[in-house]
């Protein structure tokens, strides 16, 4: 009972103090804060005004937190970039203050865990106790540990494949751009094709021929080098400009995808590698398209037909001509591009398609530990909101970066 | 009205030649595979014998093209061959869970769809308020949040804690229509969510974008009522792009329904998928994926042929 009155004494008191300054948008919030809160009392009594009072708090939480997070950025950084980042909605704070985090997370994921990844300490789904935060998984692994290790594994997938379609969308959409003609129309037309699959059947059907825990590592590294050749190929049309140059660039390309197939392969294994893969394919052609688009618009500009009167090769526009032009939007695309693909995986996972275990992944976890959800346990949603908290924070970071590139203000 | 003809004509041919591309996808994907699908049906330790009697009986030593044109012909008449795991008809697996599938999308899309316009437009008008940016942040949230997340949480809170749907969508025999919607409730919502916020943020974005032009300007200089200037200038407009946005989300509720159908164990396609994709039946992920392909091009297609046709810019030719 003295809760329900200090809490809407606090409230009261909050939305008086914000009309009597004059302050519009606090008090629209905190009196229809009230006002919910009011319904949601009658309504469900004093245990649902609790759940919107929790909410409340930790929706203020959150935003002291990022607000604090973001004056601790603009004291830090130089000059210039204070300015740009003074201007940034608290929600972008936000977006960078979970990816910071997540980060964290994931490169110092062996020494913040408690206990191994696919290490066995318990009963399965014990309770949580000292020793485990969150208690036990199916098999009885330490659900906390799992969670920061899959920060590691789920992260560095999603960032290894959107990479690789960024590498392979962005070449083909600038060589489009600036070759024109059959190239291009051939270009469009494959990517075309590509997206009029739904992308999550596209991934299922790859998954089905090539991945899975059926993969052979044998034919993950070929199609790694033959992806690194089809890359570098790309690369070659832009730079070479006669017979020898291809021939020499063709050597280059053929080691260096070799090597890169090697080191890839050691890194992950071979599920991991055709997963990477198949997410690359699925979306390099939203990157090609927009890479396309913005180059396009570069092109015709006067400085480029200067450029190329001075007798500069197509190597050299792109790299300081068009680049440099187009970073904004292709740095924003790569935000949203990693959030379809961390979403894809993710799904992948659930469906128990994607990473393999025993390595730790928030996506499967979610699926293994669904049972505990009908005893009204929380935790197997702690992965899944895990998901949910990374891709909201990208995409508000990337909503600002939009917004400030464009420079509209709608 | 020839020149529509002519461009809806020509959108319905690129349609057919792209699902004829993607059914060349579907059919040489599966050729890909290491070794063939005899050697992935038997496993390692088949002996030779085997596996050639098992080609000879999948027709596998016939060369691909003449295997893909029967194939193709055959799934034209809705018949894709039998299971390879089960020996099954594949059309017998699906058929019916098709039908299912496609009542929970239109079960969502029934919900989602006049809400999520009525909500994108109040939103598009009351732009930079308070309550606009809220709008914003929560369907960021929701189109942020993985489908399963979502359904979960409903899961949880409806089914567990409240008891007032069931946690699984299991269909039966004889039961009556609106049992069938109670049991599918959950599903559908968890749908209607996802979908609804994109729809709502796209509705806005093509609305804000009207209300710039400059004949709503022009409408509201010479001193039309407001209503009048949504009903009567605005609304002719903006059918092409509500029609646009529509269609394209039914067609994202078409993939987003596979998830779905995993987390609610709902007897659907999306689960058949799924599950003959880890069982490696290739004629039955062949299928699905034909199907589900063919869907999604068939909604974006009426898309732009909806965009066609209510552009009246097209209907009165210069």
């Amino acid at each position: 009972m003295v809760f329900v009155i200090l809490y809407f004494a606090l409230l009261l008191l909050l939305s008086c103090g914000a009309a009597y300054y004059n302050q519009r948008s606090a008090f629209l919030l905190l009196f229809s804060l009230t006002l919910v809160s009011l319904v949601l009392a009658i309504i469900g009594g004093i245990p649902a005004l609790r759940f919107v009072a929790i909410a409340a708090g930790m929706l203020l939480a959150a935003g002291m937190m990022s607000y604090a997070f973001r004056e601790f950025l603009t004291a830090l950084a130089s000059d210039e970039m204070a300015k740009e980042l003074r201007t940034a909605p608290l929600t972008a704070a936000f977006g960078m203050f979970v990816i910071f985090i997540v980060a964290v997370m994931g490169i110092f994921a062996p020494a913040i865990a408690p206990h191994g990844e696919a290490e066995i300490i318990s009963q399965a789904f014990a309770p949580p106790d000292n020793n485990m935060l969150l208690g036990a998984d199916q098999l009885g692994r330490d659900m906390f540990s799992r969670i920061i290790y899959g920060a590691r594994n789920t992260v560095a997938l999603a960032l290894c494949g959107t990479v690789l379609a960024f590498i392979l969308g962005a070449m083909a959409g600038l060589l489009a751009a600036t070759k024109g003609g059959f190239f291009d129309g051939t270009m469009g037309r494959i990517a075309d094709v590509i997206m009029s699959i739904p992308s999550l059947i596209f991934a299922l059907l790859m998954l089905s021929i090539f991945g899975g825990s059926l993969a052979a590592p044998s034919t993950s590294a070929w199609l790694l080098f033959g992806f690194a050749v089809i890359v570098g190929t790309l690369f070659l049309a832009a730079a070479a400009y006669s017979v020898l140059s291809w021939i020499i660039g063709a050597a280059i390309v053929v080691g260096v995808s070799f090597a890169f197939a090697l080191a890839f392969t050691s890194v992950f294994d071979a599920s991991e590698v055709i997963l990477i893969l198949v997410v690359a394919v699925i979306y390099s052609p939203r990157v090609f398209r927009l890479t396309r688009a913005v180059a396009g618009n570069v092109v015709v500009m006067d400085y480029i037909e200067a450029a190329k009167l001075r007798g500069e090769k197509n190597w050299y526009l792109i790299r300081r001509e068009i680049l440099p032009n187009s970073t904004a939007p292709l740095v924003a695309e790569f935000g949203l591009e990693f959030c379809f693909v961390f979403l894809l995986i993710a799904g992948l996972s659930f469906l128990g398609l994607g990473i393999q275990p025993p390595t730790a992944d928030w996506g499967s976890m979610v699926r293994e530990n669904a049972t505990l959800i009908s005893f009204g346990e929380i935790t197997p949603l702690i992965p899944a909101a895990a998901i949910a908290l990374l891709t909201v924070a990208v995409n508000f970071v990337v909503d600002w970066m939009l917004h400030r590139s464009s420079g509209l203000k709608e | 009205m020839g020149d529509i003809l002519t461009l809806v004509g020509k959108r319905l041919g690129l349609g057919l030649i792209i699902l004829l591309v993607i059914s060349l996808i579907i059919f040489f994907m599966v050729e890909l595979l290491p070794g063939d699908i005899a050697q992935a049906v038997l496993g390692q330790s088949a002996t030779p014998e085997n596996l050639a009697a098992l080609r000879r009986e999948m027709g596998l030593d016939q060369p691909a093209i003449v295997r893909y044109l029967a194939w193709l012909s055959e799934a034209i008449t809705l018949d894709f061959g039998s299971s390879i795991v089960t020996d099954a008809r594949v059309t017998e697996i699906i058929g019916e869970r098709f039908m299912n599938t496609l009542f929970l999308a239109a079960y969502a899309a029934v919900i989602a769809v006049p809400v999520s316009i009525i909500l994108g437009v109040i939103v598009a008008l009351l732009r930079n308020s308070i309550f606009d940016r809220v709008a914003n942040v929560i369907s960021l949230s929701f189109i942020s949040s993985p489908e399963f997340f979502l359904g979960y949480i409903l899961i949880l809170y409806f089914a567990v804690k409240w008891g007032m749907f069931p946690a699984i969508a299991s269909l039966s025999e004889g039961m009556t229509f609106l049992e069938l919607l109670q049991r599918t409730f959950l599903p559908a919502l968890t749908l209607v969510l996802v979908v609804m916020a994109h729809m709502m943020r796209m509705t806005r974005a093509a609305i804000i974008n009207l209300l710039a032009s400059p004949y709503i300007e022009m409408a509201r200089l010479k001193g039309a009522p407001p209503w009048k200037v949504i009903v009567k200038h605005a609304l002719p407009n903006a059918w092409a792009p509500i029609i646009n946005v529509v269609a394209l989300n039914l067609a994202y509720l078409i993939t987003g329904v596979v998830l779905v159908e995993v987390v609610f164990v709902y007897p659907g396609i999306g689960q058949a998928l799924v599950d003959a994709v880890s069982k490696r039946d290739f004629p039955v992920v062949q299928a699905c994926c034909l199907i589900f392909a063919a869907t999604f091009i068939l909604l974006n297609l009426a898309a732009d042929v909806g965009a066609i046709l209510t552009n009246p810019r097209l209907r009165h030719p210069k």
